[in-house]
């Protein structure tokens, strides 16, 4: 017998008894760095024997088919590209806020429901999604997730993709963008570092574009050490009696701010102030992320929270809804995250170059991904109880002051001291840590106590404000970016009613396509500044569910692939995820349009509301805003759901048209080239 | 294009491998390219490439994701 399978063996035994300790540590606390080897031995099974069965069996990777990167290099963005180096772009492009804020979020059940979803729903949903529809634009030239839906199901098809896309930005960028409202809100120390990224990106571009040409690098070295700069002297701005009121922002202010800024940066030209800032931030991004992995192996800090807290009965204070489907839906992007479907049909696609190499990017990368979400998770828990919950319930349940806070929380079973909650906040370098909902900064303060601890006692305060830096900095430049190209969208549908408006160097176009994705997504944050019970409540389930069909809708695209291809007796490796997301997302949306909670449903919230005017306790003007934004949330949700039941309605038809052989498969598949690579 | 130690050293392929993870321009290599496929085709200056793969980059749909 060969000695071959011995290290699998190994690994799986490893993970199998990590899981193990997890499960009998009920009750005690438990050191994080055995969620962290129950997810590397989970990954890594799943590596080496799930997605080596895709990609032999289902998708039949073959080495010798030339990718688009050999036949159509252009030495722009088809270039062959070495495979861990691939890795390293894709990885930077699909990481983001998602992963870190909704595992924080989810922690309100406890770690262990969280991690489960985080470690399972990666290997069986989330990494084949993006395994397959990175094997399906490699075979199609790079084509857009959006291309791809047109050419394989229908028109019509396409053109509800494209809208459905669309309608998730906004209220993406809606969400982020009040996470880092939330964090920023009160914080003179963060408003200001923030608000010297703007000058050092400028500064950035203008060096890459006047001074040195192309010294992209040289300019981004600049830009850190300048950020670093200002990351330092901020808190001698949060501590001089005239800057620190100058910086110290309510949070309508901030958000003022924020749509003022998201507006001027998408309609000023790229190289200005979008790629600089996407060169800081994917470089803060990447750091940060591996400080944060070297941190918790060194730190092996032990887990506060408990496994599974009471609020899986759905009365949590951080978001309201029951275990199932809400965990699911807060999580997002660490599990499984239709966004990256575009970003798997975008830019990768057109560099990979070899098809076995697809296996590594589209399945591994996602593992990582997970991983950050895993990191994320322990973050948060390696807090008090206690205090993750003052930092993460919104005011209007907490009361007002931090004595009430402490009361509401002892309530329900946690202990915290007022006492406790001034000097953390003390330590941070803020003026209040109470009620920040979002979860930035209770991830900030994880992370700072896990950074001081690794590398540097006594320096909380500076790495709480890195933490909130490299949040707010990508999270603005998705903010940036994801207006840019919303506005693209726009323009483009506009230009099928009227050929002018579908030209993007077009000034009126521009600025009219720009003002209307700007207002779409900054209504909604004011909704949720604005919003009693915090935003974040209403807001990051509507883009969890929004999310998650953009990801059945990319499962469609995938089992049609799949279908086509012949390989129909395989076609439950995306069906299986894509029946899973739909009974989470579909049962999500009922309860959050029809729920008779008023916690939890849009309709029922308004009709507490309209009691609440009746009865003379709420300002009529008010109460009419509140249950407008609770009706018009009710038809976001309607019409995400609709959208993507035709577009599946769409899809099954097409599948059962070719199984019953009513229908010839016509496959869209470029035509095989042989490699001239030597192998 | 001529080996020189500039463009083949440890270095500067490390550079070359950071470019293409964080999404930069690279003219070196788009240089390279046109010489070893197109010729005849004129060389655009550093400045004109760094504005065209700018302008098609963040054009083309999400480059990052959230």
């Amino acid at each position: 017998m060969s000695l071959k399978p011995l290290p699998w063996v190994a690994v799986g035994l490893t993970g199998a008894v990590a899981w193990g300790a997890i499960a009998l540590h009920r009750g005690e606390t438990i050191n994080a760095a055995w969620l962290v080897l129950a997810a590397v031995g989970t990954y890594l099974v799943g590596f080496r024997f799930y997605s080596r069965f895709l990609a032999n069996r289902v998708f039949e990777l073959d080495d010798r088919r030339a990718t688009p990167a050999e036949r159509l290099e252009n030495g722009r963005d088809y270039v062959p590209t070495t495979r861990w180096v691939l890795f390293g772009h894709h990885f930077a492009a699909i990481a983001g806020a998602g992963p870190l804020v909704g595992p924080v979020l989810a922690a309100q059940f406890g770690y262990l429901p969280g991690t489960i979803w985080i470690v399972f729903g990666v290997v069986l949903a989330g990494a084949v999604q993006d395994f397959v529809i990175l094997f399906a634009s490699m075979r199609r030239d790079g084509r857009s997730l959006g291309q791809m839906a047109r050419d394989e199901i229908g028109p019509l098809t396409g053109l509800f993709a494209m809208v459905a896309i669309l309608a998730i930005m906004i209220i993406l960028l809606a969400v982020l963008a009040l996470v880092v409202v939330n964090a920023l809100r009160d914080s003179p120390w963060g408003v200001f570092t923030i608000a010297c990224t703007i000058p050092i990106a400028v500064l950035m571009g203008c060096w890459m574009r006047l001074i040195r040409p192309g010294r992209t690098m040289e300019a981004t070295l600049i830009g850190l050490t300048l950020l670093a700069l200002a990351l330092v002297s901020g808190r001698w701005v949060a501590a001089s009696p005239t800057l620190a009121p100058i910086f110290t922002l309510s949070a309508p202010a901030i958000a003022g701010w924020m749509i003022a800024y998201g507006f001027v940066a998408s309609v000023l030209p790229v190289w200005m102030l979008l790629a600089p800032r996407d060169y800081l931030s994917t470089f803060m991004k990447i750091g940060t992320i591996l400080l944060l992995a070297v941190g918790i192996l060194v730190v092996l800090p032990p887990l506060q929270l408990p496994a599974v807290t009471r609020f899986v009965d759905g009365s949590g204070p951080v978001f309201a809804g029951k275990l199932f489907p809400f965990a699911f839906i807060t999580i997002a992007c660490g599990a499984i995250s239709g966004f990256h479907a575009l970003i798997a049909s975008g830019t990768t696609p057109k560099m990979l170059r070899r098809e076995g190499d697809a296996r590594l990017i589209g399945y591994g990368a996602m593992l990582m991904e997970s991983f950050v979400a895993v990191m994320a998770m322990c973050a948060a828990a390696v807090l008090d109880p206690g205090v993750y919950f003052a930092i993460n319930a919104p005011l209007a349940t907490l009361g007002g002051s931090l004595e009430s806070a402490a009361q509401v929380i002892r309530g329900w079973g946690f202990a915290v001291t007022p006492e406790q909650m001034r000097s953390l906040a003390a330590a941070v370098g803020e003026q209040t840590l109470l009620s920040r909902t979002g979860g930035a900064p209770s991830l900030a303060v994880g992370m700072a106590h896990i950074f001081s601890r690794a590398f540097s006692p006594g320096l909380t305060a500076l790495w709480y404000h890195f933490a909130i830096l490299f949040e707010a900095l990508f999270i603005l430049t998705t903010v940036d970016a994801g207006t840019r190209v919303g506005r693209f969208m726009l323009q483009d549908l506009g230009g099928h009613l009227w050929r002018p408006l579908g030209r993007t160097s077009w000034y009126p176009s521009v600025v009219l396509a720009s003002a209307l994705v700007t207002a779409g997504w900054g209504y909604f944050l004011v909704q949720g500044v604005l919003d009693p019970l915090g935003g974040i409540n209403s807001l990051w389930p509507l883009f969890g569910i929004s999310n998650q069909l953009l990801a059945a809708v990319a499962l469609c695209v995938g089992t049609t692939v799949i279908v086509k291809r012949g390989k129909a007796r395989y076609a439950w490796v995306t069906l299986l995820p894509l029946a899973w997301v739909l009974a989470v997302t579909l049962t999500a949306g009922w309860q959050k349009i029809f729920s008779q909670d008023p916690h939890l449903g849009f309709l029922a919230h308004a009709q507490a509301v309209a009691a609440q005017v009746a009865a003379g306790t709420l300002d009529a003007g008010k109460g009419a805003r509140f249950i407008f934004n609770d009706r018009l949330d009710a038809v976001v949700a309607a019409a995400f759901v609709l959208v993507t039941l035709m577009l599946v309605a769409a899809c099954v038809r097409e599948w059962l048209l070719i199984l019953a052989r009513r229908k010839r498969p016509v496959i869209q598949e470029s035509p095989f080239v042989e490699t001239a690579y030597a192998s | 294009m001529p080996a020189s130690p500039a463009t083949d050293g440890r270095l500067w392929r490390l550079g070359r491998a950071l470019r293409r993870i964080f999404g930069m321009p690279d003219y070196t290599a788009y240089v390279a390219h046109l010489r070893r496929c197109h010729p005849e085709r004129p060389l655009p200056t550093e400045r004109e490439f760094f504005r065209d793969y700018l302008r098609t980059r963040y054009a083309d749909g999400p480059t990052r994701c959230c």
